[in-house]
């Protein structure tokens, strides 16, 4: 989104208010809960992680218990919101598959790493892209020309067949639908940061850094890379709802995580199955939970945004 | 002005190059085989492999991107010493010829040790005679000969090759022959003449069927089109004028719920309620051999899906312009004025409010592309993103560059189009 | 063999059937092999033919529209998958018929006659069948197709079928309607064979590769219009040679329209719901959902058919862990046969008993079904070397959903046992590119009708005993190969059954598969599509089927 650049304002709100370390800890909050958007968003966003944190917690069954007396249920006391075609309990399924989302991330059967499969992917793009924005955005010349010509070429090229290639080349897996994350975001966020970096550049404080004889490494990293942090987590909670969007699409596609994984968009592709034959419910839910999600995920953001704007 | 469209021009082509390398590599690299995928599970090795030849995909890749882009007939009429000529038959099959210097076209078959060559007359009449003096002395004292046969592909025939083959020779039966084919070469104009050349996962010109998917695509994108504008505008320019009251905040939240939430997760959603429910319409796009536009009631749900999410979308950007005209300085001269509240709308403010989301749309074009792709496998719609999908799964790569080629065109071209519609609707920067 | 004999062995037959060694059926089935034509065999039982007379008069006329996907089709022979031939058997025609109680006919051909040592099958051609160009069927035309079929440049797979008993010197134009095959070796499933999808009979005068720019058959329909990925339309000819129950020449319909609704079955069930489509020909595409969707419709018929179509828990006997008949034996003592043939199948079936003879083939012999046991699958693994366990990767085309189920089911139930399963999913067109090289996997087999076919196929050694090509788990022992030929040249049931009584246990005790379920597929039709039938094999025969009024 373009109007994201607007915000590189927020550096000075930053810059003028020095307070203590456990007001700085709570202003994020008292942002959020300024703007009533936010706090919508907030509050779905929080509900995602808290069920998918105490996950074992809320539900007696494992995702992949198999009642083979119960398939296909509509909701019940035993089963709250029914069961899939193999009379698995989809609020298990749903709370363990926001798991894979936003807490745990799948590398291979025995490696389990900490954050979500989404956010993983979000990070990386994060990674590769502002690490080129700002490569760009600071070395200028032809570099620059090269690196965003490029970028130019890979932002034109349609989002989903990148997806399709990638993934359909790559094979379906949790590192396959990182990687695909990944590529199709780094440009966005590549030129985010060229662009705050491009503005950043021509303040006093990396003169005088310059003067101090640092290297460019110590600048782009350690100077200009914080001061762009604001626009930046902002622009990355939205990418957060594109990646958990791009996470259901592919798995609808048949190309998200392997069986018996209880990633949403799979589960609404194997509940697809089953609509016509009067058994929708193995659809429905996951299909709210993705969209549920996205939309607080972007909430959110929206809702931060507008507040800092309002700063201005 | 030139120098900026020449400039988008020359993105366009880079964008097509790399996406075309790209897919090419990308097949290249992943696992599947069009040998397996097209004569099923149980082809031996030799099959396979004499399969992979006479598809000329036995090629290293850079050769076969070469013949992809620019074709292989200028090669094989090289080789063969006459030129080439494509041809359309009235059933609509095409027929590749060699031109003799009388005019005359000539194709060969290789009857047991026999050069037949097919003759076609100015006057279209067909002859088949004995071609023999055509084998050429090669190294090793065998005979080869360079020609097309009858399934459009330039073949290398060698005499005395220790292959054999059963042939079937007319009034005599089966006979075994050396001398088998043992090259192929299939003709093709290449992409940049316009042919985009034969999928390999239906052995027909990809033009053809890429046409009615590409047709099918477009009534699906524009009809939603054509709904969404109008109403998504008024609806946008409504909530931007009641900025931050109920109206405002219920349209701004119902429409980037609509922008954010999954197709696939929105058409699930429809269905359930218009197909499964309330039984109105039917859950699935069938259209056979109709045209999309004869099956209307087919076509509602899919529309609606793709509708729903960019009226979200665009309501959201005429928002949010709507608002900061509504707040800038020459609004706020005109109310100072004294010029009534709808003059001040309708005179000057809708008209720079509309500037922002109409090229905006322009740019999310990319993003649209990707929902028709998720509409059409919700609803079994045959659309181009079908095609592309279906492509992708079977490593049809001539059908996939196709696809891939229009969609980059599509997405690139749009935001070219933006790019000028907004300098004409923006004078300010025309000249920066 | 003289007419005399063979009245002699079907007379044989009639016996063992009165006897209860032979049920009506296989009576019906191994008289049709000696070549008795169906009538006198049905009169032999005591039934009469029925002559096809509907409880409504046949109504003529209308076209029906069918749901299959249209693919490339250039050579009959190279037809790979069910639904190019489902529309070109309508277009050409097999010399044989096998019919959905799983008994085979002459159907170009008068009938047959085989030697007693099953080496020499004598073929008479009907006389008189044209071609739609007009041209007639003789010797010539079975000739030549059949030297396509063996020409190893076609890749016909009637190439792996027959070449083990049959090369292009063995086959003998007799006269100009009789040809003899002279076989390599004794075969009894010629003329199942013979029906194989892409044994269709080709006319020698005008074939030049390319069926669709050339489309000469016998069949009751021609082709009007071939367009892959979207339609295959067939328009009625008028001088077909078979006669319909109203004297007539069928077929009944004046044409067939099948629509390409793409792989996913949704649209397609749609389309049959709504009656924009009157049958839906799934292919291999056909899984529960059709039976589902359907079963409540109160326009719409499932026909439904037993089949032997499986699915085969396949393990590569010549990589570890499953060179160990140990840990083999472990992973088929985790299937919960039942659970998994309700949850995969919605016990739409029969269950399986982990070898490759389906209960309704004539030579089965009647075995316990295996308990799901973790226990003694944990045991024999300890035994086997694993004490803590063993993780296996399991490959499996995501496109069949019965089989991702399955796959689900089996990780489940064998976690106890010590399993560790990683499923591994993939088109599966993927699938079919490394079928017969993963070392775990589930392979779909489709029907065959008789029990040898399979087995000669996928489970024992070529003459230089290495595996043949399409055994996919490289088990190769030396008493199940005996007796499997052994069996192969037994005419006689009752006598082939105690051989397979030792091939069943063999295959238990310490065979390279589990085979869990068998799978009934049906065939969805509007109510108003009459005289129709699921076929086993998923072939879609529409000569003598007609559309009623709508009531």
């Amino acid at each position: 989104m373009g109007d994201v650049s607007q915000l590189n304002e927020y550096e000075y709100i930053e810059g003028k208010e020095r307070k203590s370390l456990l007001s700085k800890s709570l202003r994020p909050f008292a942002l959020i809960f300024s703007s009533r958007t936010a706090t919508v968003g907030f509050a779905i966003v929080s509900f995602w992680i808290i069920v998918s944190v105490f996950a074992p917690f809320l539900t007696p069954y494992s995702p992949t218990y198999q009642d083979w007396k119960a398939p296909n249920q509509g909701p019940s006391w035993n089963h709250p919101l029914g069961t899939d075609e193999l009379g698995r309990d989809l609020w298990a399924r749903l709370i363990y598959g926001a798991r894979i989302v936003l807490v745990i991330f799948p590398v291979s059967s025995g490696l389990w790493l900490p954050g979500g499969t989404a956010l993983w992917g979000v990070a990386m793009a994060l990674l590769v892209g502002s690490t080129l924005g700002l490569i760009s955005g600071y070395k200028g010349g032809w570099i620059d020309e090269i690196v965003m010509r490029l970028l130019d070429a890979m932002i034109s090229i349609p989002v989903i067949l990148l997806y399709l290639l990638l993934v359909a080349a790559l094979g379906a897996s949790a590192v396959n639908v990182v990687i695909a994350i990944a590529i199709v975001g780094a440009p966005g966020i590549a030129r985010l940061v060229r662009g705050l970096t491009l503005d950043i550049k021509t303040r006093d404080y990396i003169r005088a850094a310059e003067t101090r004889g640092e290297s460019s490494l110590y600048i782009m990293f350690v100077e200009i890379l914080p001061n762009t942090k604001g626009p930046i987590i902002i622009d990355a909670m939205l990418r957060v709802g594109y990646a958990v969007f791009a996470m259901g699409t592919l798995g609808f596609l048949g190309l998200g995580l392997p069986p018996p994984s209880p990633d949403w968009g799979s589960m609404v592709a194997k509940g697809r199955e089953f609509i016509l034959a009067g058994a929708p419910w193995a659809a429905l839910w996951p299909s709210v939970a993705i969209a549920s999600l996205v939309v607080g995920l972007n909430l959110l953001a929206d809702g931060l945004r507008e507040e800092l704007t309002r700063y201005q | 002005m030139g120098w900026f469209i020449l400039r988008r021009l020359v993105l366009l082509l880079v964008t097509m190059v790399i996406v075309s390398v790209g897919v090419f590599i990308i097949t290249e690299a992943s696992p599947g085989n069009v040998a397996r995928n097209l004569l099923g599970s149980f082809v031996t090795p030799e099959q396979e492999a004499s399969f992979l030849n006479q598809l000329g995909l036995d090629e290293p890749l850079w050769k076969r991107y070469l013949y992809w882009l620019a074709g292989t007939d200028w090669i094989a009429s090289k080789r063969i010493g006459l030129p080439l000529e494509r041809l359309t038959t009235e059933r609509g099959f095409t027929e590749w010829w060699a031109k003799l210097p009388s005019g005359d076209l000539i194709r060969w078959q290789l009857k047991g040790e026999d050069l037949v060559a097919v003759i076609k007359h100015q006057d279209g009449r067909i002859e088949e005679k004995l071609d023999n003096r055509r084998w050429r002395k090669g190294g090793g004292g065998r005979e080869f000969f360079w020609g097309v046969d009858l399934h459009n592909r330039a073949v290398l025939w060698q005499k005395g090759l220790s292959k054999k083959q059963w042939v079937y020779v007319h009034g005599k039966g089966w006979v075994e022959a050396a001398g088998g084919a043992t090259d192929y070469i299939p003709l093709k104009k290449g992409f940049l003449r316009g042919d985009p050349g034969i999928s390999l996962r239906t052995g027909r010109p990809v033009a053809k069927s890429l046409f009615v998917r590409l047709r099918n695509s477009l009534v699906l994108a524009s009809i939603s089109f054509v709904i969404v504008m109008p109403i998504a505008l008024a609806l946008g320019i409504v909530a931007g004028l009641t900025a931050e009251r109920p109206i405002d905040r219920a349209l701004s939240i119902v429409g980037m719920a609509f922008s954010v939430i999954p197709e696939f997760a929105m058409g699930i959603f429809l269905i359930l309620i218009f197909a499964l429910w309330l039984r109105w319409l039917p859950g699935a796009s069938v259209f056979g051999n109709h045209a999309p536009w004869e099956r209307p009631d087919m076509l509602i749900l899919p529309v609606l899906t793709l509708s729903l999410i960019e009226l979200g979308y665009v309501l959201r950007i005429t928002r949010a312009s709507m608002v900061e005209v509504m707040r800038s300085p020459y609004i706020r001269t005109a109310y100072l004025k004294g010029l009534p509240h709808h003059v001040v709308v309708f005179k000057h403010a809708l008209r720079n409010a509309l500037i922002a989301p109409i090229t905006v749309i322009m740019l999310h074009v990319n993003w649209l592309l990707g929902g028709v792709v998720i509409v059409e496998v919700v609803f079994g719609y045959s659309g181009l993103g079908k095609y592309l999908l279906d492509s992708a799964m079977y490593k049809d790569i001539n059908a996939l560059e196709a696809g891939a080629m229009i969609m980059v065109v599509v997405a690139v071209g749009t935001q070219l189009v933006a790019d000028i519609a907004y300098t004409f609707l923006n004078p300010r920067i025309r000249f920066k | 063999m003289s007419s005399q004999k063979i009245n002699e062995q079907v007379l044989e037959l009639k016996n063992q059937m009165d006897k209860g060694l032979l049920s009506r059926r296989e009576f019906l089935r191994y008289a049709a092999l000696l070549g008795v034509s169906l009538p006198v065999a049905l009169r032999m039982v005591g039934l009469v033919a029925s002559p096809k007379l509907q409880a409504a008069p046949v109504r003529r006329g209308g076209t029906i529209k069918v749901s299959s996907q249209v693919h490339k089709i250039t050579h009959p022979a190279q037809i790979s998958w069910l639904a190019p031939s489902n529309q070109c058997r309508h277009i050409a025609e097999y010399l044989t018929f096998t019919d959905s109680n799983n008994i085979t006919h002459p159907y170009l051909l008068k009938n047959w006659e085989v030697s007693d040592d099953l080496k020499t099958w004598t073929l008479n051609l009907r006389q008189g069948i044209k071609f739609n160009n007009g041209d007639e069927l003789t010797a010539d035309d079975v000739v030549f197709t059949m030297n396509q079929w063996l020409n190893k440049d076609v890749g016909s797979s009637m190439l792996g079928l027959m070449s083990g008993y049959l090369d292009p010197t063995g086959i003998e134009k007799v006269s100009k309607y009789q040809i003899r095959l002279h076989l390599k070796r004794p075969e009894i499933a010629v003329p199942e064979h013979l029906f194989h999808y892409p044994a269709m009979i080709l006319n020698h005068r005008t074939f030049e590769g390319d069926f669709i720019k050339k489309p000469h058959g016998t069949g009751p329909f021609v082709l009007a219009e071939y367009r892959e990925g979207e339609r295959c339309v067939l328009k009625a000819r008028k001088d077909y040679w078979r006669k319909g129950s109203d004297g007539s020449p069928l077929p009944y319909l004046d044409g067939i329209e099948f629509l390409d609704m793409g792989a996913e079955m949704a649209p397609h069930i749609g389309a049959l719901k709504t009656g924009e489509i009157h049958v839906i020909e799934a292919s291999d595409m056909g899984g529960i959902d059709l039976y589902l969707s359907f079963k409540n419709d109160p326009n719409v018929t499932v026909h439904a058919v037993a089949t032997a179509q499986t699915r085969v828990l396949r393990m590569r006997v010549d990589r570890k862990p499953w060179d160990d008949n140990r840990v083999r034996k472990a992973l088929k003592l985790c299937q919960n046969r039942e659970k998994i043939l309700a949850l995969a199948y919605y016990k739409q079936g029969l269950l399986g008993q982990d070898f490759h003879v389906y209960p309704k083939h004539p030579e089965y012999c009647p075995k316990p079904v295996p308990k799901y046991d973790p226990e003694k699958a944990r045991q024999l693994l300890k035994e086997a070397g694993y004490p803590n366990g063993i993780e296996v990767n399991l490959a499996v085309g995501s496109d069949w959903a019965d089989v991702v189920r399955y796959a689900e089911i089996l990780k489940e139930d064998a976690a106890p046992a010590g399993f560790r399963i990683n499923i591994q999913t993939m088109p599966a067109s993927q699938y079919w590119e490394k079928w017969t090289e993963v070392d775990l996997g589930i392979t779909p087999w489709t029907h065959r009708p008789l029990g040898t076919m399979v087995l000669n196929l996928a489970y024992v050694a070529d003459d230089q005993g290495k595996p043949v090509p399409w055994n996919e788990t490289r088990w190769v022992d030396k008493e199940f190969c005996d007796l499997v030929t052994q069996a192969n040249g037994i005419l006689n049931v009752e006598e082939r059954r105690k051989v397979f009584c030792k091939i069943e246990d063999i295959m238990v005790e310490r065979g390279p598969i589990g085979i869990s379920y068998w799978r009934n597929t049906w065939l969805p039709a509007r109510k108003v599509v009459q005289n129709i039938t699921a076929h086993p094999t998923g072939y879609l025969v529409l000569t003598e089927t007609w559309i009623a009024k709508k009531s």
